[in-house]
């Protein structure tokens, strides 16, 4: 009846589990009664479970992104406070078998539901309002596509209430991750966690690949595109690329766990060696799809506040481009010393050599952007610069590693896990912090505190530095990843260090919530009152913070590169806006459950699947199907936003611009 | 559908223009946008399917000293399924041209043909998987087994879908007649058809023929 | 409206078309081409007429035929500007399906032959297979 699921999968016997499933239950069981006691569960629903709003859908991305960072981190402390404690003699605190669930549970969590939400959800945001144009091309799916992930988080966290997770790394290879040797739920909630969000990240590489070619604003052809919407379309046509491949990888390993098939076992003539290759087809790509929006967010914030156009748009593009094509050709040095041999390393070993030249193109462009202008030092800028120290560095040991013979010693080292935490920190973390920084006032009408976000950024910059810098050391000393004991004391030191780090970044992350509510208490002294407080160059600074729900009254002209400057430029000098425009009523799409809805569906099927519940496995996959005929069905797509509003709207953007104008032209 | 009596709305892309992506005259129409949207998903369909055909071609020859393709495989079910398939793509095809000129009529019946002949393929299938497995050689077999009948189950499990959606679409024809939104799924679903065809040239090219090569 | 884009049909859908006649025909065609080509291949793949070795790759350019056949005839891509995007989006897919297959191929060959187990290891595994 109830499959493999009994009360033992409870961890009434361990403390940590335990009382961390407790504390979680009990806070989400009080944020449900504050919501209910303030009666904003009909707000929620409305204004954005239901949502098609791509800034809505954006908003929700990244709260699902820095709510599961806290679980990330949490994991991370864990592992550093183990190695600090257990040298020599010392076992630490955490056994073997939990100690790889949390590595694990670190890895799979911040990949897939840490970066790739926060990632998704800028470009969600922000995509639509900087091509000119309302939403994405397929509102509704961007909804499913949300749940989906939303689903998979769920997933993930419920396996250390009910059950385990896997204990195999964050990629679970086989033979390791195979039934025989695996034969608990945890393998089967990674997968099955995986599989359910990897759907709706592949929805939304089709919605965003299609949205940048096929929607745009007037005018706006694709040389005259912001950085950032070039780097989300190469970043979604990598996830069109690659995730079907994670997807059938990890149904190949199901199918092995689950009916017995022989892909990667060791008997019947199984190859794991042909996982390995597979999931590092889109391993690879992965983190490129991770990355790119990244550059992409530090083009913007460069050139705003360096005051100047970005230097060598073109070969930007170009470089972009050729990064998202060559992704496809690296994957390899992941495994270099798996027995390819010679001939193939090399190949793979040059092509990722090759990879690190278009980034080098892109660095210079971003210090020649800064070079000649009047660099401001918002805290936007904090992060880029501090990008752009680490992330070279970063880099570097990348190119490094690219060097089949130096790889075959620190292949799987602490050298490894050094560089590329010092790449996706200093890459793609630092990116969204800055980028968090500069689109908050967009959505939210008023800015962050400046000065406790300077705090933040200091803990996360020497943080890093602290907790990863003695890991290259320790990596040359010959430390191996994941150990859950130190064998050799003269490491604690370093390690001692590298935990004093990651407590500053934990440092830095409580600051973020501080900021966060003291920017909200006293959000009256940093209202935005124009939408644009950066001075910004892109089309999104043009309208209201927060815009209307349909972003703009009319669709911008777009005449050049640069839209919203040179316009903003021309009504500075000619001290008046442009003609107002034409206004019309403006259809926008419904909201909807379905998404929501689906979600829950595939929660159950995915539950059901995981603790072989087949009963309810069926029934959760017929629900998905019904609600999805159900959706079909219906008549009405769109509302009409009435010409009135839209009108009104419009003139008091207008207005308020009018008078930041005469103000501008008065302080000249 | 939006009621069409008011001032002509601009939404996202009702107005839009019918141009070449370019990009000058504003954001494409649902009618260009979606089948777009559609062809990337099969696009990604198709690299789903590489890999499990790169999975093929590597465990082709990890039998375990369990059964081979020459023992195995029946080319003349092979061109059966074959013909099927190929024939309901076409019928499929003249069923988006009756659909075109709004004819329930033709377009239910070469709908529910290209279903039959849908199902007809389905169940050769399914009569060369049980009998493999009758005689011992399941997919549990052996690598090579294994996946032989993932990547043509698979192919088989997204005829399923296809079916599933060829009744969902009759019914919704049926139910609301050849509105805007319904022609556009059709279309999607013929693409999504003629894809299936393609995914199958390949399979019966390289595991059947190929496969089974002196 | 003259210009139709983007999509998989030269006309939207739900448009007059008059041009009946055309369409079915491509369908035609494309059906007579692609029963030929399947033919060919059964043909090819059984008679002993051919030099053994490029039978496979007869095969396999027969099969890029017919996968033509039906992006022409069924699927309507055509290298019309019309159809600019469709046609980046397949060669897009078709450079990630070519990497993924004969990347995994190449990558496999030499593991396996690097990595294949000694003798007695193999002859260990061949006795209990």
């Amino acid at each position: 009846m109830f499959g493999k699921l009994t009360w033992d999968a409870i961890p009434f016997h361990e403390p940590i589990p335990l009382i961390t499933s407790i504390v979680v239950l009990l806070a989400v069981a009080a944020i449900a009664a504050w919501i209910t006691r303030n009666r904003w569960w009909s707000y929620l629903w409305d204004e954005y479970i239901t949502s098609t709003d791509h800034k809505k859908i954006g908003i929700m991305y990244i709260v699902l992104g820095l709510v599961m960072l806290v679980r990330g981190f949490a994991d991370a402390i864990m592992m550093r406070a183990q190695q600090s404690l257990a040298i020599g003699a010392s076992q630490g605190y955490l056994p073997p078998e939990h100690y790889n669930q949390i590595f694990s549970a670190h890895g799979t969590i911040m990949i897939f539901f840490v970066a790739m939400p926060l990632v998704i959800g800028f470009m969600n945001f922000v995509v639509p309002l900087q091509l000119g144009v309302r939403d994405v091309a397929f509102p509704t799916m961007n909804n499913v596509s949300f749940w989906l992930t939303a689903s998979g988080a769920l997933l993930v966290n419920l396996s250390l209430f009910i059950g385990e997770f896997a204990r195999t790394g964050w990629l679970a290879f086989p033979p390791l991750s195979e039934k025989a040797f695996s034969p608990g739920v945890g393998v089967d909630y990674y997968l099955v966690a995986l599989q359910v969000s990897g759907v709706g990240t592949l929805l939304t590489g089709v919605n965003f690949v299609t949205t940048i070619l096929k929607i745009r604003a007037p005018g706006m052809s694709y040389l005259r595109m912001p950085v950032f919407c070039w780097t989300a379309l190469a970043s979604n046509l990598l996830i069109i690329a690659a995730f079907p491949v994670l997807t059938a990888t990890l149904a190949l390993l199901m199918l092995d766990r689950y009916l017995g098939f022989h892909f990667f076992t060791n008997d019947g003539g199984g190859n794991s060696m042909l996982y390995m290759n597979l999931i590092w087809v889109w391993g690879h790509p992965e983190v490129y799809i991770l990355v790119l929006p990244a550059f992409g967010i530090y083009s913007e914030v460069v050139s705003t506040f360096s005051g100047k156009p970005l230097f060598g748009y073109r070969s930007m593009v170009f470089a972009t481009l050729a990064i998202c094509i060559i992704s496809f050709m690296v994957w390899l040095h992941h495994f270099f010393t798996m027995g390819a041999g010679a001939d193939v390393n090399a190949v793979f070993g040059i092509a990722s050599m090759i990879i690190g030249v278009p980034t080098g193109v892109k660095i210079y462009n971003w210090l020649f952007t800064m070079y000649g202008g009047r660099v401001r030092f918002t805290v936007p800028m904090h992060y880029a610069i501090g990008f752009m120290l680490t992330f070279v560095i970063g880099g570097l040991t990348g190119v490094l590693l690219a060097i089949p013979p130096v790889d075959f010693i620190v292949h799987n080292s602490l050298f490894l896990v050094a560089h590329f935490h010092q790449v996706i920190i200093g890459g793609v973390v630092f990116a969204i912090m800055a980028a968090y920084t500069y689109w908050f006032p967009k959505a939210f009408g008023f800015t962050l505190d400046e000065r406790l976000g300077k705090a933040v950024f200091w803990c996360w910059f020497i943080g890093f530095h602290l907790a990863f810098m003695p890991l290259y050391v320790l990596g040359f000393w010959g430390a191996t990843r994941r150990m859950q004991h130190i064998p050799d004391a003269s490491w604690a030191p370093w390690l001692n260090v590298a935990f004093v780090g990651a407590a500053i970044i934990g440092l830095g992350i409580a600051l973020t919530v501080v900021q966060l509510l003291y920017s909200i208490k006293t959000r009256d002294q940093r209202i935005d009152i124009t939408g644009d407080p950066w001075d910004g160059r892109t089309l999104e600074w043009l309208t209201l913070s927060p815009p209307p729900h349909y972003n703009f009254a009319v669709l911008p002209d777009v005449h050049g590169e640069e839209a919203y400057w040179t316009r903003k430029q021309t009504a500075i000098k000619q001290d008046q806006l442009i003609k107002e425009p034409d206004y019309q009523p403006i259809e926008m799409p419904l909201n909807t459950p379905t998404g929501v809805i689906v979600a829950f569906f595939a929660s159950v099927c995915g539950f059901a699947v995981i603790w072989y519940i087949w009963w309810l496995a069926i029934l959760g996959l017929v629900g998905a199907f019904a609600v999805m005929v159900w959706y079909a069905w219906r008549d009405e797509h769109e509302h009409i936003i009435p010409i009135e509003e839209v009108r009104a709207n419009a003139r008091e953007r207008r207005r308020i611009r009018m008078e930041h104008l005469h103000n501008l032209s008065q302080s000249v | 559908m939006s009621t069409a009596s008011e001032a002509p709305a601009v939404g996202l892309t009702h107005l839009g223009s019918e141009d070449t992506g370019l990009g000058h005259r504003g954001p494409a129409s649902k009618s260009i946008v979606v089948p777009y949207g559609f062809w990337l998903f099969i696009l990604s369909d198709m690299v789903l399917f590489s890999a499990l055909f790169a999975t093929y071609a590597s465990l082709v020859r990890a039998t375990d000293g369990g059964p081979t393709t020459n023992q195995l495989f029946d080319r003349n079910l092979v061109a059966i399924e074959t013909l099927a398939l190929l024939v309901s793509s076409f019928v499929c095809g003249l069923a988006m041209i009756a659909a075109k000129r709004k004819n329930m009529l033709w377009t239910q019946g070469w709908l529910l043909v290209t279903g039959l002949l849908g199902v007809v393929f389905l169940s050769i299938e399914i009569y060369e998987f049980s009998s493999m497995i009758s005689e011992g050689a399941g997919p549990q077999r052996s690598a090579f087994l294994s996946s032989f009948f993932t990547l043509v189950g698979c192919h088989g499990a997204h005829v399923t879908c296809g079916l599933l959606w060829i009744g969902t679409m009759m019914a919704q024809i049926w139910a609301k007649g050849f509105r805007q939104d319904i022609m556009r799924r059709l279309l999607c679903l013929s693409v999504f058809w003629h894809a299936l065809d393609i995914i199958w040239v390949a399979i019966f090219t390289i595991v059947y023929l190929i496969g089974t090569l002196p | 409206m003259s210009e139709h884009e983007g999509e998989l049909h030269n006309v939207a859908p739900g448009e007059p078309h008059d041009n009946m006649l055309s369409e079915t025909l491509s369908y035609v065609i494309g059906l007579g081409l692609a029963l030929l080509l399947t033919g060919i291949s059964f043909w090819v793949a059984s008679t002993s007429i051919l030099w053994g070795p490029g039978v496979a790759t007869g095969l396999v350019v027969l099969a890029i035929a017919q996968m033509g056949v039906h992006l022409v005839f069924f699927l309507h891509i055509t290298s019309g500007p019309d159809n600019t995007n469709n046609v980046l989006a397949l060669a897009f897919g078709v450079l990630i399906v070519f990497l993924v297959m004969i990347g995994t191929i190449w990558i496999m060959a030499h593991m396996n032959a690097n990595m294949m187990p000694g003798p007695a290891m193999t002859n260990l595994m061949i006795q209990r297979g």
